[in-house]
């Protein structure tokens, strides 16, 4: 595969540099994963936890590569004419109109009924060729000339049928539209392909088996050390150590839903905005909604905020 | 390489990783960009092409660091032969020290001394008597000659002769190693010691212990090595084994040590289940117009009704209410039913259940706020004592759950019928029968014994839509299974 500035994904390390120029921080997995994503020519089916940068992922590739980052976010009830194409009916009724005086006049001349049928065979199937065809985002992705980035998003809140939809895209890079034919990627400007799921239903076996499996789990105190610094630079050391080991600490917790490294990224920007310099069982209980989603969480919570807020405090 | 590849696959395999042909195929192209050099880089890209889920992933990762340990075994060998003072070739930096220790301790005439004493280099160096001589068979000068990734190699090509993977239970470990040993040639080394003992030289007896020595150290490293593949290719067969075994065996029979591998049965069990059901069926019906969703559907071209649309409903998911007897003979069966019908949360989202010997309880809640483990032995400790009572039993469903019987509810009720020879009560099962959509009877004993006794079975049978035995996993499985396909 040949796509424009490929040289950055030449190797792990390399891959590693370019996310970090985007304030993307990855991990060694992430890297590799991309890495073979792109010398195998094979999808990548990302699973992890809400908020761990699934998503994010796929655009900050595309954006690596400048290349453009297509998405379909799936939904139940997604069918082929939402993700494959769709057949401009209007238009085709539009033209049958307009065309209708051109017809008589072809059609002259012609005796009889298989006569008539026999002249307008020669047109061929105009109404339903490529002119009359609406791409929808996975056909788009296929015949894009400079090549993409393909980000299926969230494919488990779709259709167990449009799995299957997917599986021909996945594994030949190809789709079959009746009409016309089977249309294949261009030679060696296949799209990169990443699909994301949150994990609600298990993804089916003959989808997985064509994807490389990545799974991001929440990042160790270190790493999210880093994306903290490259998210928001502007925060103190101190109170990013704190917030980070705190946040660790919840996640220890019991808790519906844990706060992912987006929550992390919003509550220290919520502390830059309110000027705080280190962090209190106060501080801590007044802005807790900006990490945890649920009342019952905050509720749970607030009995060990302080044991929580001492041990961040103590060990940075 | 290729071949080493499929050893490993067959070992995921065995520690049930589920691996295609094509995901086969798949790690090929990834091991040939990827390459041998970075072993990190290997298992994390390996690991991506060949597991699909976490616990795949979790189990990958055991796999891939018990099977490739070539380097640990190699720097095993290598503290081995420094503990023995021998000096390793390529580690030039400690070459003269060492070789001069084990030179004295040579010299000193200490059998073990130099033991591991490898190393042509050393040979060049040291005038000694004892190095001079060197030993004629080719295991013995692979022994001697120091090279560890040739012994390593050796060793599992051995392995590989011997067809070391098909190694089932642990009794065969000795055997295993023993035909490793002789296939690199034992005999010969074995005739070579006793030679060069019975020539009887300082220096042919010194060169027969250093040979003894080497050839202690290698069968040692040829059990640890039997011994993973021991854990790599038989473990899981003879767990295998173990599981056919119980998924046949009466529940009543388990004893309490089987518990934790017969949940993780149920909960294999239930995951296939799981994964069959998932996806919500819907039935047509044949010849229905559905005009809505046609008038709909045809608009895009101008109102003609060429594309029609007929009617379908979707099959909905069985509301189960289950009713366990949880006195003593019955409770380990009760167990089981409520550990599998938890564990299909995910296609049963309405399974309602109740525990009684005598009066009934519900114990829904109990069972969606704590964990399995302890809502069992909760329910065990509140319900399970007492004689059972079938007749108050249906006195209180009656009382309580009645209204909430409609023609979904499906019923499951387990027990052994045996009611101490009190009222039955069979009418009021009458009564749920005609109201519910399903009664199935679990009954833990054999058929022929359902009459025997206290037993009422045959007054509660005909008042049931299907009565079963139910007495093994396999037993479980079925029932279960049936239910969720006859749903709708």
């Amino acid at each position: 595969m040949i796509i424009k500035n490929q040289e950055k994904l030449a190797s792990v390390e390399i891959i590693q540099e370019s996310f970090k120029a985007k304030h993307y921080i990855c991990s060694v997995q992430i890297a590799t994963a991309v890495f073979l994503a792109y010398h195998l020519d094979k999808p990548v089916l990302i699973e992890g936890p809400p908020g761990v940068g699934k998503t994010e992922l796929a655009k900050t590739v595309a954006e690596i590569l400048d290349l453009k980052c297509i998405r379909l976010q799936c939904y139940e009830g997604l069918d082929e004419s939402k993700a494959i194409y769709e057949w401009k009916y209007g238009k085709q009724l539009l033209y049958t109109q307009v065309l209708k005086e051109t017809l008589s006049d072809i059609l002259e001349g012609a005796k009889g009924l298989s006569e008539s049928v026999k002249k307008l065979h020669e047109f061929g199937d105009i109404f339903f060729s490529e002119d009359f065809l609406e791409p929808r985002p996975l056909l788009k992705a296929l015949k894009d000339e400079q090549g993409c980035v393909l980000l299926i998003d969230e494919v488990d809140r779709s259709d167990h049928e449009f799995e299957s939809l997917l599986l021909e895209m996945l594994s030949d890079f190809q789709l079959s539209i009746p009409e016309i034919g089977t249309i294949k990627a261009i030679e060696n400007r296949k799209p990169l392909v990443f699909l994301t799921s949150n994990n609600t239903r298990e993804i089916s076996d003959a989808l997985k088996r064509r994807c490389l499996h990545l799974y991001i789990p929440f990042p160790d105190a270190t790493l999210e050390r880093q994306i903290i610094q490259a998210r928001v630079p502007e925060i103190a050391e101190k109170l990013r150590n704190q917030l980070v080991t705190f946040i660790q600490e919840l996640r220890e917790l019991d808790l519906k839903k844990l706060p992912a490294i987006s929550e992390t990224i919003d509550w220290a920007r919520t502390l830059i905005l309110l000027n705080s310099e280190t962090l209190d069982a106060d501080l801590v209980r007044q802005t807790l909604n900006v990490i945890l989603k649920f009342q019952e969480d905050i509720e749970a919570v607030d009995a060990e905020l302080q044991g929580i807020t001492n041990k961040a405090l103590k060990e940075n | 390489m290729d071949r080493t590849l499929v050893d490993f696959i067959k070992a995921l395999r065995t520690a049930e990783v589920k691996v295609s042909p094509a995901e086969t195929l798949d790690a090929m192209h990834a091991i040939d960009i990827v390459g041998f050099a970075d072993r990190q880089f290997l298992k994390d890209s390996l690991s991506m092409v060949l597991s699909k889920n976490t616990e795949e992933k979790a189990a990958f990762n055991t796999c891939f660091d018990h099977f490739f340990t070539v380097e640990k075994f190699d720097s095993q060998l290598d503290d081995g032969s420094l503990d023995d003072a021998s000096p390793d070739p390529m580690d030039g930096g400690e070459f003269d020290s060492s070789e001069q220790q084990s030179g004295q301790q040579g010299q000193g005439g200490s059998g073990g001394g130099g033991g591991g004493g490898m190393g042509e280099g050393r040979g060049e160096a040291d005038t000694t008597e004892d190095t001079s001589l060197q030993p004629q068979s080719a295991l013995g000068q692979l022994l001697l000659s120091g090279d560890k990734n040739e012994l390593v190699i050796s060793i599992t090509e051995a392995g590989r002769a011997v067809e070391v993977n098909q190694i089932v239970v642990f009794t065969q470990k000795g055997l295993y190693t023993r035909k490793i040993m002789d296939h690199m040639g034992l005999r010969e080394l074995q005739d070579e010691i006793g030679e060069l003992q019975g020539q009887g030289g300082n220096a042919q007896i010194n060169l027969a212990g250093r040979l003894k020595k080497a050839r202690d150290l290698l069968r040692e490293r040829v059990r640890d090595y039997v011994e993973r593949q021991f854990f790599l290719h038989a473990d899981a067969t003879g767990k295998q084994l173990r599981e056919e075994l119980l998924r046949k065996v009466k529940l009543s029979n388990l004893e309490k040590r089987n518990f934790k591998e017969v949940q993780e049965i149920v909960f294999r069990m239930a995951k296939k289940l799981i994964a069959i059901h998932s996806k919500r069926r819907k039935t047509f019906r044949r010849g229905q117009l559905d005009v809505r969703k046609t008038l709909r559907h045809n608009m895009q071209y101008d109102g003609m009704f060429f594309d029609l649309r007929w009617k379908a409903s979707r099959v909905d998911r069985p509301k189960v209410m289950a009713i366990c007897d949880v006195s003593g003979s019955v409770s380990n069966y009760s167990r089981f039913l409520l550990m599998f019908l938890y564990s299909l949360a995910e296609i049963l989202p309405k399974v309602r259940s109740f525990a009684f010997s005598s009066d009934l309880g519900e114990v829904t809640q109990l069972f969606e706020h704590s964990n399995l483990e302890d809502a069992i032995a909760k329910t065990l400790r509140d319900y399970g004592s007492g004689s059972t009572d079938y007749g108050q039993m249906f006195i209180d469903f009656k009382k309580n759950c009645m209204a909430d019987v409609n023609n979904k509810t499906t019923i499951i009720i387990l027990g052994d019928a045996r009611n101490n020879y009190g009222d039955p009560k069979a009418e009021i099962l009458r009564e749920i029968y005609d109201k519910s959509k399903r009664i199935i009877w679990l009954n833990p004993e054999p058929r022929n014994s359902w009459t025997v006794g206290d037993a009422e079975m045959k007054k509660y049978a005909p008042c049931c839509h299907q009565v079963e035995v139910c007495n093994s996993l396999m037993h479980l499985e079925r029932v279960v299974g049936n239910l969720l396909r006859s749903a709708g």
